[in-house]
């Protein structure tokens, strides 16, 4: 057996292999951006949903609003119709008072319940 | 008047009925105020005349006919001029501040909250209304109460 010395570069003649990738970190962690994102989602969610909380409570106070003032509306739209009703009815009996046996302002239907006119203004004709 | 599709069958110019008001309905009064004073007496008007209110809408649900509740009726306008007297004579200033706010603001009662404090709180001395909105939580400030809020003329938001 003969005792040789392979021929490799002694101490400093090659460098080593840098086989690793070797780039700056740059900004936050994904850990942070999505904790970040979170947050922002969240608090844009919260006051989204109180907003559609208070968006609530005006349309319950508008419409509340307005149901006080149903019975007073109706009425004074019901008198204003009762007597237009009546002024229809006394046109009718003035015409249809040669036929016998005619009611004016019966009802058209067979039925007790109370049905609004079709036509909702019957005029007077233009002299 | 302009023009009505679907009438031409009733070339009137006048779209006026002259027949006068039958004799039981002759003597009630109108109320004779504009939606906006309406609008901001409304919940007042709610508590003051809600007696009156109730009767004639369980008249209405017995029968649709407008023969039917002319004296409910009746009643609901005489408790309505009223009240809406007495709001004038007591909250005169307060009630124009207010109903002259939601005349130029679209009816919306949240852009006259400035306007609307004052009015609750002169309706609530002089005659113990509170402004009461039903159905609303009860664990929460009121919508019309609220400092921080989000529509309306808010100042800060957050």
């Amino acid at each position: 057996m003969t005792s040789f010395v392979q021929d490799v570069g002694g101490e400093g003649k090659y460098p080593t292999i840098r086989y690793q990738r070797y780039l700056p970190r740059k900004g936050p962690s994904g850990a942070v951006l999505f904790a970040g994102l979170l947050s922002v989602i969240g608090f844009g969610m919260y006051h989204h949903i109180q907003s559609r909380k208070e968006l609530r409570e005006l349309r319950r106070e508008r419409i509340w609003s307005r149901l006080h003032l149903v019975p007073l509306l109706q009425a004074e739209l019901d008198r204003d119709i009762y007597r237009r009703e009546q002024g229809m009815k006394a046109r009718e009996a003035e015409i249809m008072k040669d036929v016998p046996g005619w009611q004016p302002g019966k009802s058209v239907y067979h039925t007790d319940r109370y049905i609004r006119p079709m036509v909702p203004l019957v005029l007077p004709e233009e002299d | 008047m302009g023009y009505f599709p679907g009438y031409d069958h009733l070339p009137h110019k006048e779209w006026v009925d002259s027949t006068p008001p039958p004799d039981n309905v002759k003597d009630v009064p109108e109320v004779g105020a504009t939606s906006a004073v309406l609008t901001s007496a409304s919940f007042a008007l709610g508590a003051h005349c809600q007696k009156y209110n109730d009767d004639f809408m369980a008249c209405k649900s017995e029968n649709d006919d407008p023969a039917h509740c002319l004296q409910e009726g009746a009643r609901v306008t005489r408790c309505s001029i009223d009240l809406m007297t007495k709001l004038r004579e007591k909250c005169r200033t307060e009630l124009t501040k207010h109903w002259n706010c939601l005349e130029l603001n679209n009816h919306e009662l949240f852009y006259c909250r400035q306007e609307e404090a004052p009015l609750n709180q002169c309706i609530f001395q002089n005659f113990g209304y509170k402004k009461e909105i039903p159905g609303a939580p009860k664990d929460e400030v009121p919508v019309f109460e609220k400092k921080s809020r989000y529509f309306g003329n808010a100042r800060y938001t957050f």
